[in-house]
């Protein structure tokens, strides 16, 4: 999860009650922020665009520019020291969008702390327009919705560009998935002509603008969309989002500047300055909730961080239908005081979740019904069925405040038989003073086949992404860990003697899952006077505390020394069971896993046994 | 004179060996020119010291070693005179790099002898050059106190006091200069004096004689009876023994035992899933929808090798499928996005036990059940100090009508204050499917700090309705290497799976 730093100073001008540097952290927890500590971060903005950075103590200051791209090593003075900053910093909870800023972060404590109950954001209705080229919500181009608003009045401080920035990634990372369902784009309305603008699907050739960052009056700063794709930084970055679609999507004004190239970049002519007072803003995607949430999260946080600022709706025109944008229209959920009395155990009545919900920052409809009618905001993107408000209830009462309690209803407990084999095994072996180890249940083909000299089979499973080559594979024995685990020890005291209980998996065609876990037990024992009938007698002790005797037949395997290697058969009640193989390990085995001392080793399977635990 | 004192054998030799001492004699010396062994030479004087006839002084020697840089150093001489003698080669003045090749040092090297050069006032940096003073001229023909102990130690590999002075070596101008620079390791180093008190002079001049006395009780004394007519010589019985180790079961293994046994003791029943789980059981079943990012091959394995599972039936497959889409008949709005059945059936290495709780779900939906499993799940994580790609987990459902989030946190809190924690804290958190949604923390004295350990909550409708359960599921899962960390207070994960014999002999038991 990314971390965020909120501004501590943002943060705490919005909120009323006094709150102590360690309360507030607590407080925050208990809303479900993932508060990590306090930090004092650097400042830096970038001059080409004025895109503010922040770097905490133990960061280097940037050398790219993550919004325009530009190079700080090749112009060290387009990146400029601000100053210091206190703030607090959190994971990311990206289920809750509405508290990434320190905007939407003090309304949800203002709630909270019970300073006071949302009223809702007031929408004005505005002239502008966006017509939706019907190309876009084909399935051969991509990117079919799009929402938008007006912001008038902001006055920015550098705080305020810094968070509605950070806003803007964030969203981007948790409700866009990193831009491919949902992306924000920011103007200066001033630099645009006309209340008409048009959302449409380009060609290639159809178009050149100057992305952010490049030189307006540079004729070679123009580029088309490949080559926004093939060299500009965000291009190049974002690629794969719109490579497979024949066009591009754009969005323009009345006289067909660009306003950018969503998702990939904004045009360098209605960038937004400290100065802008009027913003033009867009969320274009692949979902119309999506989209729709998005908007409403910044905008409404946008509103929270500067005073004073008013909303206007944009209508856009689909093809078949048009809507207006933002869309405050409050989900309304029911919520039965009696079901959250039962999912909770805890007291309640409707008075009190009305309370904890307003506390929320629900706003709760007056009616007569047992049920509350609930109004969730538009910011919210959790709640999809009324057990997320009953958690906003037992988040406001406090988690820490439930009573620890036991379901009062008896079961009998019983551990799995295999369990309890395998205790006996591990009590039979350590009372021969061997010592148990664990090794990775990932292996490779390397270790499980060709350092023991055994021909690869196709009977084990195969990651497909594998993290290393050393874990491509789930074991099929346990042998080759034994042999690490006595190369990690070559400085320890001789003999050594360990064993291990564990899984091995096969391939299976009759499971559902196409393959089955296996019960083994292998134990191994290496010193300078190792050999085979110190391990056959491990092995017999084990198996006499199953009232078997063992059975060893002469074989050949390549892991171990000819002649030296026996199948072990084990006797249990008259009947005979292929258990295992137990030898000395080979000397090129030995070489293989670096190994100067021989090995002698068994392993069995252990399922065969089960039936024979008490 | 009086009658010969009967001793036995030992504190005869060690007797008459101090007889024969003028003055004070270490225990180690007496050993050897007595001809007895050390330890027994010991209990000897240890005894006749009770008895007032040896007298024990207990004095400390300073023995000075190698420190860990000078392992390092190339050569008999300090680093410093390698580079003057190298800079008097070439003419008095060098740049670093010359410097290095000629001397064969490390560049780090110079540059920590930098300081000691110009304390010494032997050379000096100046820009990229070094240059050689006055004093260092005429270092290249002294030797002094610093150099000739390093020297010494590089030869001999330790020395005493005693050692030094009769090397003429001035040990304080040696060690003043040293000091700090991790070239000497200086230990103190406890030896016993001994020689005769006026007492024990006064025993051994009367005369000794040897006692025969007897180390071994065997079996012919017992049945004869020759027993009573011997004595047997007395042990230093403070002595350490020679270390030995009972074998045991792996430290994290008694932590999945602790914790089989606590939900045992709970009334719950053991579970189990397979490692190769399909899509459909390990994230569909659980409302993880299908472009969640925990489903990327970024941070989940998925197979080659099967390709493909089966999926439950048909009845099941739709209710889940709907549930994704819509919310089918949950009363939720769902993630509203076309749900593909394909995508379901491939199989990957469980990312959560909380497989195995859904499939136990599934089975027998019927309250009341409670059930738990304790397995390894897998992630797509680089190994790190905190890391592996396999971790275990233990797991655990309650299925009750009258199962509340109250009792979740309850049983949580029984687990971990039996697996010896006294004080948690429970957050809000989100998962999928789950809602409410919690995270346990514990407090870690030692890092003053809350340690996450695990997250739980109540199954979502979307996730038990499908399945045919309308009742309560508390469930949680709970990171155990994590545990194992906290109490055997390891540093890095991987000690757990490739684990040092002497960690498994000495850690004990009991926590």
């Amino acid at each position: 999860m990314p971390v965020v730093s909120i501004s501590l100073d943002t943060l705490l001008s919005r909120i009323k009650t006094e709150i102590p540097r360690e309360d507030l952290a607590k407080k925050l927890r208990q809303l479900g922020c993932d508060v990590e500590g306090y930090a004092t971060v650097k400042r830096f903005k970038c001059s080409s665009c004025d895109n503010i950075m922040e770097i905490t103590e133990t960061e280097n200051p940037p050398v790219v520019c993550d919004q325009c791209g530009a190079d700080y090593k090749e112009n060290p003075d387009h990146l400029v020291f601000l100053n210091d900053h206190s703030v607090i910093r959190m994971e990311l909870l990206a289920v809750r969008p509405d508290m990434f800023d320190p905007g939407g972060l003090a309304r949800t404590l203002r709630g909270y702390l019970g300073e006071e109950t949302h009223s809702g954001y007031e929408l004005h209705s505005g002239p502008y327009t966006i017509t939706v080229d019907p190309a876009l919500s084909q399935k051969e181009n991509y990117r079919p919705n799009i929402a938008c608003a007006i912001i008038r009045n902001m006055s920015f401080t550098e705080d305020t560009l810094r968070a509605i920035m950070k806003l803007q990634e964030n969203l981007h990372w948790a409700l866009g998935r990193d831009r491919k369902r949902a992306s924000i784009g920011v103007y200066d309305l001033t630099k645009l002509e006309g209340t008409d603008f048009q959302y449409r699907a380009v060609s290639n050739d159809e178009i050149r603008f100057t992305p952010l960052g490049y030189d307006l009056n540079k004729e070679s700063d123009k580029l088309s969309p490949k080559e926004i794709l093939e060299r500009h930084p965000k291009g190049v970055q974002y690629k794969r989002l719109l490579e497979e679609f024949p066009k591009f999507p754009f969005l323009t004004d009345s006289k067909g500047t660009v306003l950018s190239m969503p998702p990939i970049i904004n045009g360098e002519h209605s960038r937004v300055t400290p100065n802008s007072r009027d913003l033009f803003v867009d969320v274009t995607g692949t979902d119309e909730r999506l989209v729709n949430k998005t908007l409403n999260v910044f905008v409404t946080s946008v509103s929270e961080l500067a005073a004073g600022v008013t909303i206007e709706q944009v209508e856009i025109r689909y093809p078949d239908n048009q809507v207006s944008t933002p869309d405050f229209t409050p989900q309304r959920v029911n919520v039965s005081p009696s079901h959250a009395e039962r999912v909770l155990g805890i007291e309640l009545d409707k008075l009190k979740i009305k309370d904890f919900l307003e506390r929320m920052g629900h706003q709760i409809e007056d009616n007569d019904s047992d049920e509350l009618s609930v109004l969730v905001p538009p910011y919210r993107n959790d709640i999809l069925h009324p057990i997320d408000l009953v958690e906003d209830v037992a988040i406001a009462y406090g988690y820490h405040n439930f009573p620890l309690t036991l379901v009062p209803t008896h079961t009998v407990g019983k551990q799995l038989k295999d369990q309890e084999l395998f205790d006996l095994c591990r009590n039979s072996l350590t009372g021969l003073g061997l010592f148990e180890v664990l090794t990775l249940i990932l292996s490779s083909e390397e270790a499980q086949y060709d350092k023991l000299q055994l021909p690869r089979d196709d009977d084990h499973i195969i990651i497909d992404n594998p993290i290393s080559v050393e874990q491509t594979m789930i074991r099929r024995r346990l042998l080759p860990g034994l042999l690490d685990t006595f190369a990690a020890n070559a400085d320890q005291e001789l003999p050594q003697q360990i064993f291990e209980v564990g899984y091995v998996s096969q391939l299976n065609k009759e499971q559902e899952t196409g393959s089955i876990e296996l019960s083994r037990l292998a134990s191994a024992i290496i010193g300078p006077k190792v050999d085979y009938s110190g391990i056959r007698s491990i092995c017999e002790a084990l198996l006499r505390e199953f009232g078997g005797t063992i059975k060893t037949i002469p074989t050949e395997n390549p892991a171990f020394i000819p002649g030296r290697v026996a199948m072990i058969h084990a006797v249990i009640n008259d009947k005979e069971i292929v258990m295992g193989i137990m030898g000395e390990v080979h000397p090129q085995v030995l070489e293989n896993f670096k190994l100067v001392y021989p090995v002698s080793t068994f392993e069995i399977q252990l399922g065969p046994l089960i039936n024979h635990t008490n | 004179m009086g009658n010969k004192q009967l001793v036995p054998e030992m504190d005869f030799q060690v007797l008459t060996q101090l007889q024969k001492t003028e003055g004070l004699i270490s225990i180690p010396d007496l050993a050897e020119k007595a001809k007895v062994d050390q330890s027994k030479a010991s209990a000897v004087c240890l005894f006749r010291a009770d008895l007032g006839e040896i007298e024990v002084q207990e004095t400390s020697e300073s023995e000075w070693k190698l420190g860990k840089k000078a392992k390092a150093l190339p050569g008999k001489s300090l680093p410093e005179r390698d580079i003057i003698e190298a800079l008097n080669k070439m003419g008095g003045n060098a740049e670093i790099p010359q410097v290095a090749e000629s001397t064969g040092l490390e560049n780090k090297v110079i540059g920590q002898s930098l300081r000691w050069l110009e304390e010494k006032k032997w050379a000096l940096k100046d820009g990229k050059t070094l240059k050689l003073l006055p004093d260092g001229q005429n270092a290249l023909s002294n030797e002094y106190d610093d150099e000739k102990l390093i020297k010494y130690l590089i030869e001999n590999g330790n020395a005493t006091s005693a050692d030094l002075e009769a090397k003429g070596i001035n040990i304080k101008a040696a060690c003043d200069l040293l000091n700090g620079r991790n070239f000497l390791e200086e230990k103190s180093r406890k030896t016993r004096m001994v020689c005769l008190t006026p007492k024990g002079r006064e025993l051994v001049d009367q005369g000794l004689e040897v006692r025969q006395e007897l180390n071994q009780l065997t079996t012919e004394m017992l049945r004869s009876g020759e027993w009573r007519n011997a004595t047997f010589r007395p042990y230093d019985v403070t002595v350490p023994g020679d270390p030995v180790y009972s074998g045991k079961d792996h430290p994290l293994v008694s932590i999945f035992d602790q914790t089989r046994r606590v939900f045992v003791e709970l009334g719950f029943e053991e579970t189990e899933s397979p490692f190769v789980e399909s899509s459909f059981w390990d994230f569909d079943a659980l409302f993880q929808p299908q472009d969640h990012p925990a489903r990327d091959m970024q941070d989940t394995f998925y197979i080659e090798r099967p390709n493909i599972c089966r999926l439950p039936n048909d009845e099941l497959v739709d209710n889940i499928g709907r549930v994704h889409e819509n919310g089918g008949d949950t009363g939720s709005i769902g993630w509203r996005y076309l749900w593909n059945k394909e995508q379901a059936q491939k199989p990957v290495l469980r990312t959560h036990t909380t497989a195995a709780s859904v499939r136990a779900l599934a089975s027998d939906p019927k309250p009341p059940r409670k059930v738990f499993c304790i397995g390894p799940v897998f992630r797509r994580e680089t190994v790190d100090y905190k890391h592996l790609p396999v971790f275990h987990q233990v797991e655990g459902i309650i299925v009750d009508e009258k199962a509340t989030f109250a009792n979740l946190l309850g049983v949580l809190s029984v687990f971990y204050k039996k697996m010896g924690f006294d004080r948690f804290d429970f957050r809000p958190a989100f998962f999928p499917y789950t809602e409410p949604s919690v995270e346990i923390f514990v407090w870690s004295e030692k890092k003053k700090d809350w340690i996450e350990m695990g997250g739980a909550g109540i199954f979502r409708p979307e996730v038990t309705e499908p399945l045919g359960c309308t009742t309560p599921v508390l469930a949680w899962g709970l990171g155990l290497e994590r545990l194992a960390m906290f109490r055997y207070e390891l540093a890095n994960i991987t000690h757990l799976y490739r684990a040092r014999i002497n960690w498994l002999k000495e850690t004990p038991l009991c926590r």
